[in-house]
């Protein structure tokens, strides 16, 4: 057997995204480094026969998914009901442990205005993000940071994936020089 | 306060003083989520927020809202306006010409906004990137039919395990039969008991006052007397580390002329007399 078919086997048989250290486990004779090849070669194939389907990365995972363009076609067999989408205040404390990780749950509160212990225990309840230490304040709070979860659910290889701080309409902080003249905001060059 | 500091004309475009207003607080994650609507939605200069104007305004939306929402969730709309009207007194006051770009008290506030605008950002992408992930399907997405209910036994076994398993029963046990006790031990009895062994040997373990009988009965007894003992300052309990033995002094004497063994023994003579009425073995 070629090593990209035992990968294509193992990825179709498959419902959660595999690593390749774990693709690797289905041969002996299977490296990592062939079973990235076998995806690669796997990759262009599909592509290149115009298949409804595509490996795709999901953190440190790999997993055999459709095509967007075929979600339509899909969804008219949507029988299981769909897990909820995560709502406004939840997604608004999981980007500011996605870009401030770790970060304690006063930290997110002092941004979002509002509390955010439920939201959190949400958060921990989807596995999206996990307690990742303790900070060093007062009664040495819990300090959060995004999982693998968090990548898979919202499909993204790694947090670079997010976009970078600058690249966003509304830049993190106050600007660099105050605006000319007297109505102007300091910059807070504190915040990181 | 509010009123007299107010100079602009309260021409919010979002129709603040209504009922409607106040119902659609509820749209809002915060007090910065709606301090970032009232300045966007009337296109105000963030750098330079009409504090007055946007406090009076954030003042009325809240209004009435208050109620109806959990404490919290109030506390936080109340934290933000007392800082407004802290803001707008900072304002009020004069300041030192050459640090005034230092000393804007807005500053906090518009870092606070910004900050929050750039998460909110980050929530659209989120919630797009999510959405997109929602249409790539995986293995599974269409259900697997529920698998047929096969009528086969659950566990199967050979003849030979069969047997095996047979012969690991155990031989039915003989009859046991159990006479209750009938015959009551007193705490009382008890008491007498150890006092006429203290005053014989000064000390006993306590352990010996239980062994010699068996029945738990006694043994609840035993404990109950030396402790009723102990409470009387008749007897003084001791021990000389955690899980040692525990002795029982005469009070005040605390070197007694027998040893345990003898204890012991004389427990035993005593248990003979008393214990006539001893069931079980």
């Amino acid at each position: 057997m070629k090593p990209e078919q035992i990968v294509e086997a193992t990825l179709f048989a498959s419902q959660t995204p595999l690593t390749a250290s774990e693709l690797a486990r289905a041969d002996e004779s299977l490296s990592e480094q062939e079973v990235e090849t076998a995806i690669g070669v796997l990759r262009e194939r599909y592509e290149a026969d115009g298949r409804a389907f595509q490996i795709y990365q999901l953190g440190d995972g790999y997993q055999l998914l459709t095509r967007p363009e075929f979600a339509p076609y899909l969804e008219r067999f949507d029988s299981i009901p769909r897990p909820p989408h995560l709502s406004p205040a939840a997604l608004e404390s999981l980007a500011i442990i996605a870009y401030r990780q770790p970060i304690g749950r006063i930290e997110i509160e002092d941004v979002r205005g509002v509390s955010a212990t439920s939201v959190l225990r949400t958060l921990l309840d989807w596995e999206l993000i996990e307690v990742v230490g303790r900070g060093e304040g007062l009664g040495r709070p819990l300090l959060y940071g995004t999982t693998g979860q968090f990548l898979e659910h919202f499909g993204l290889k790694s947090l670079g994936d997010l976009p970078p701080v600058d690249e966003l309409p509304v830049a993190l902080g106050a600007p660099e020089a105050p605006p000319d003249g007297e109505a102007a905001v300091p910059t807070t060059p504190s915040e990181a | 306060m509010i009123a007299s500091a107010a100079a602009r004309p309260p021409d919010s475009p979002i129709g603040i003083g209504g009922e409607s207003f106040v119902v659609e607080l509820d749209r809002f994650q915060g007090p910065l989520d709606l301090l970032i609507h009232l300045i966007r939605s009337q296109d105000i200069d963030i750098f330079d927020i009409p504090i007055a104007h946007i406090t009076r305004q954030f003042l009325q939306a809240i209004e009435g809202g208050l109620d109806r929402m959990p404490l919290e969730r109030a506390g936080e709309f109340i934290e933000m306006s007392a800082t407004l009207v802290r803001i707008k007194a900072q304002m009020l006051l004069p300041r030192p010409e050459k640090f005034e770009w230092e000393e804007d008290p807005r500053a906090e506030l518009v870092r606070r906004l910004l900050e929050y605008e750039h998460f909110q950002d980050v929530v659209h992408v989120l919630q797009t990137a999510e959405a997109q992930r929602g249409r790539h399907m995986a293995k599974g997405y269409i259900e697997a039919r529920p698998a047929p209910v096969i009528a086969r036994p659950s566990l199967q076994v050979t003849l030979e395990e069969l047997l095996q398993a047979a012969a690991r029963i155990p031989e039915p046990l003989p009859p046991v039969s159990f006479r209750a006790p009938t015959a009551t031990v007193t705490v009382g009895e008890k008491v007498s008991l150890l006092r006429r062994l203290i005053g014989k040997t000064k000390r006993v373990a306590l352990d010996r006052l239980f062994k010699p009988w068996g029945t738990r009965a006694h043994a609840v007894a035993a404990l109950l007397a030396a402790l009723e003992m102990a409470r009387q300052q008749v007897v003084r309990i001791e021990q000389t580390r955690p899980f040692s033995p525990i002795w029982l002094f005469a009070s005040g004497r605390r070197e007694g002329d027998a040893g345990p063994g003898e204890a012991a023994s004389g427990a035993g003579t005593a248990i003979g007399e008393a214990a006539g009425e001893r069931g079980g073995e």
